[in-house]
């Protein structure tokens, strides 16, 4: 009650702050000096600790299972343990929009504290935007999502939090998300005040890589935590199942992509202002767009969890009215620092918009079959839906040329190279790589010359990467450990395509099931009561020809609040393999329907991503200790 | 002895066509079944989920592939009872033409864009 009353309160407050700081910004901009008023710090500090406080009162009303509370009475249960009570508190439509709006503002106060030696003009115009979008969220959630709407009578019990979401992986899950997500709010309101400041030049490019890198980050390793609850916890032993949810966040993931590179041709050579300032606004659009189609109720997927079509026009507008501001801003006060020449074609600035002009193909791919169902369905009035056989043939065949020229862009010099240098040792390491490819499918069986390729420029990349690391004096340690990290991860995701295989059937306790390569036996069955569900545990032992016998304990988890039963893979986590083993009930008798699956490599695609996205991170803490 | 020797002969040879049938029967309704959305899931294929629904979709699939049905005709007979909206890999008709060719075209002038940006010879 209490809590419910304080966290509402403080997020008044926040929002008056906000008015406070435009009103105090405003008029700060107009005294010449070099360092801002130290009102201004002091008030965006305010706001960041009121929405803070909101946010631990929200949290508070979880773990007191106050049900005087909307949120909390949809969301939570008595007999849920504290950690789940904890997450589940951003696990829902309202909280999590605390939380965005919790990193809004801790973004904005990081940016003021460390950005001291940008000009003062360019630093409060940057508050301002950010404040813009901030003040949005506040007026989303206080009119159509308050965390603290208050329900009487109090109900005794809660409604309790979909099972599916209490997962230890899905509870930091969304938080690193939207480091991800919000960090591109940084870029978008910096890149409106430069142009606003005319700042647009390479000192602003150094200060904007740092944000771009670190959202990266986060947003890779965010995606890469929901992929592997997916493969545990939603699926049959999938990863990534092209998802309208999943395609939103790889859509500002692409963008972001094409803004670290289009931004080093800034900060290096003064070129491909505006194009880079288009990524800026873009990668922050598509963020903000990809929360309208989520919580508008629009799109028909697995996470769509709270769907109000008030809430789906209040976005709409809001959208709207950024996308305006931005458009606005762009054409009215930009004016190009240099005249873009033009670029030889082997010059790193032309690999690097080959870089660009792939990520964008890729990112409409994505974006077009996500939001092309929904228009068609307006228009037309034709349901159509577009899976992962569309994604796979509009995009697998351009990933030849995009590894291919991936492995040879890092290895071009700036302004201009010789054709010369076009060297041998790319050619020789090409041939030995789709020879390698060529022997390595003959060996196991297949053949195909698609795959040949694709398994052959992979490995390529590989191979120069690794190169290139050994052979040149001065290396880009960052660039050389993603891009590293990247082949492997296509590697890693194609190999696992090919190689793995599946036995399904239906067995009751004490059979044994023979298939191909070895025997299933279904040991046993064991029932344990759990703090808040039954836990079905069953045994099954499995001998393959040639190897170990393995030992498997898939699990059924059997809710009461709300009523609902999930399954539990049991995964033997292996170097080369995973071996996946999952149960469900067969309607209606004591039969169980089991699906066993090898799963080669699967630890490699989380391994590689967290090598491709370690390479932003490195980066980062590089530019930190250059500045100093 | 000939005659019993030729007998268990064509057994045997039947076993193993018949296995091999049956486990590319079970990996084509796999295969069918990923390309299929779960009516009444959110976002599933028949593939994926456990529902009722998915579960008389994989014995209809089955069915269908005993009955001689190739996999493509499948997807037409499923199309023409259910709609477009289950088949989770859009043709190629009138409805769809932009949704093929969009990104392509995108591809087509970021290419075009590129190509006026580059000088090919020295000057």
């Amino acid at each position: 009650m209490f809590f419910s009353q304080l966290g509402y309160y403080s997020l008044i407050f926040g929002l008056i702050f906000s008015f406070l700081l435009i009103f105090v910004s405003y008029k700060d901009l107009k005294i010449i000096n070099h360092s801002i008023n130290s009102k201004i710090i002091s008030f965006v500090f305010f706001q960041l600790f009121f929405v803070f406080l909101s946010f631990i009162c929200l949290i508070i009303s979880f773990i007191n299972s106050d049900f005087s509370n909307v949120t909390v009475y949809n969301n939570s249960h008595t007999t849920k343990p504290l950690f789940y009570k904890i997450s589940g508190s951003w696990g829902n439509h309202e909280g999590s929009l605390l939380l965005c709006l919790l990193v809004l503002t801790l973004f904005i106060f990081i940016f003021l504290i460390t950005s001291k030696k940008e000009p003062k003009k360019f630093r409060i115009i940057t508050l301002l935007f950010q404040q813009i979008i901030i003040i949005g969220f506040f007026l989303f959630l206080l009119i159509t999502s308050n965390p603290f709407s208050y329900l009487f009578p109090i109900p005794k019990e809660g409604l309790g939090l979909n099972p599916i979401l209490q997962d230890p992986i899905l509870a930091i899950h969304p938080p690193i998300l939207y480091l991800g997500y919000i960090g591109s709010s940084i870029i978008f309101s910096s890149s409106l005040a430069a142009i606003t400041q005319n700042y647009v030049n390479n000192k602003w490019a150094k200060n904007l890589k740092s944000w771009t890198v670190i959202s990266w980050f986060f947003l890779t390793i965010g995606i890469m935590l929901g992929s592997i609850w997916a493969y545990y916890e939603l699926g049959w032993g999938g990863f990534w199942f092209w998802d309208p949810v999943e395609n939103i966040s790889l859509m500002p993931w692409l963008c972001l992509i094409a803004l670290i590179h289009s931004v080093i041709v800034l900060e290096k050579r003064s070129q491909l202002a505006s194009w880079t300032l288009i990524l800026c606004i873009s990668s922050f659009t598509l963020s903000m767009s990809g929360t309208f189609l989520v919580r508008s109720g629009i799109l028909n997927s697995v996470h769509t969890f709270a769907n109000d079509p008030k809430r789906g026009i209040f976005i709409l507008i809001f959208l709207f009215i950024l996308i305006l501001i931005s458009i606005f801003i762009f054409f009215i006060f930009y004016k190009p620092i240099t005249k873009d020449q033009k670029n030889f074609l082997y010059s790193r600035e032309t690999s690097i918009l080959i870089n660009n002009w792939f990520m964008m193909y890729f990112l409409s791919v994505i974006l077009i079959g996500t939001v092309y169902p929904i228009f068609l369905e307006v228009i037309a009035d034709e349901k159509i839906s577009v899976g992962p056989p569309f994604y796979n043939k509009l995009l697998i065949p351009f990933l030849i040329p995009f590894l291919i020229l991936m492995a040879i862009g890092p290895n071009i010099k700036w302004i201009q190279d010789d054709i010369k240098l076009f060297n041998l040792r790319l050619i020789f390491l090409f041939l030995i790589s789709v020879l390698i490819s060529y022997f390595v499918l003959i060996i196991i069986g297949l053949n195909g010359l698609f795959t040949t390729f694709l398994i052959g420029v992979a490995l390529y990349l590989l191979v120069t990467t690794i190169s290139d690391f050994f052979i040149k004096k001065k290396i880009n340690l960052s660039q050389k450990i993603s891009h590293f990290g990247f082949s492997l991860l296509i590697l890693s995701i194609i190999l696992n395509g090919i190689f793995s295989s599946e036995i399904s059937t239906n067995i009751k306790v004490g059979e044994k099931y023979k298939f191909k390569h070895g025997i299933i036996y279904f040991e046993e069955v064991k029932n344990f009561k759990k703090q808040n569900y039954i836990s079905v545990v069953t045994t099954f032992r499995i001998k393959e020809d040639n190897k170990k016998e393995i030992f498997l304990k898939p699990e059924l988890r059997i809710f009461n609040q709300p009523e609902n039963i999930t399954s539990e893979a049991d995964i033997k986590i292996n170097f080369f393999s995973d071996k996946f083993l999952v149960v469900n009930l067969v309607k209606g008798n004591e039969y169980y329907n089991i699906k066993y699956q090898t799963k080669p490599f699967m630890i490699w695609i989380w391994l590689s991503t967290i090598i491709l996205a370690s390479g932003g991170l490195i980066n980062f803490f590089q530019r930190k200790l250059n500045e100093k | 002895m000939n005659y019993l020797k030729i007998k268990i002969l064509i057994v045997l040879v039947f076993l193993l066509f018949h296995s091999n049938a049956q486990s590319e029967n079970i990996d084509l309704v796999n295969k069918i079944s990923k390309n299929i959305r779960c009516l009444i899931c959110q976002g599933q294929s028949v593939y994926d989920s456990q529902s009722d629904f998915a579960i008389s979709m994989k014995i209809a699939i089955k069915k269908k592939i005993q009955e001689g049905y190739t996999e493509n005709q499948i997807y037409d007979y499923l199309i023409g009872q259910y709609g477009e909206w289950i088949s989770y890999n859009p043709g190629f008709n009138k409805n769809t033409i932009f949704l093929w060719l969009l990104p392509i075209l995108t591809f087509i002038v970021g290419g075009w864009l590129i190509f006026k940006k580059t000088k090919f010879f020295k000057l």
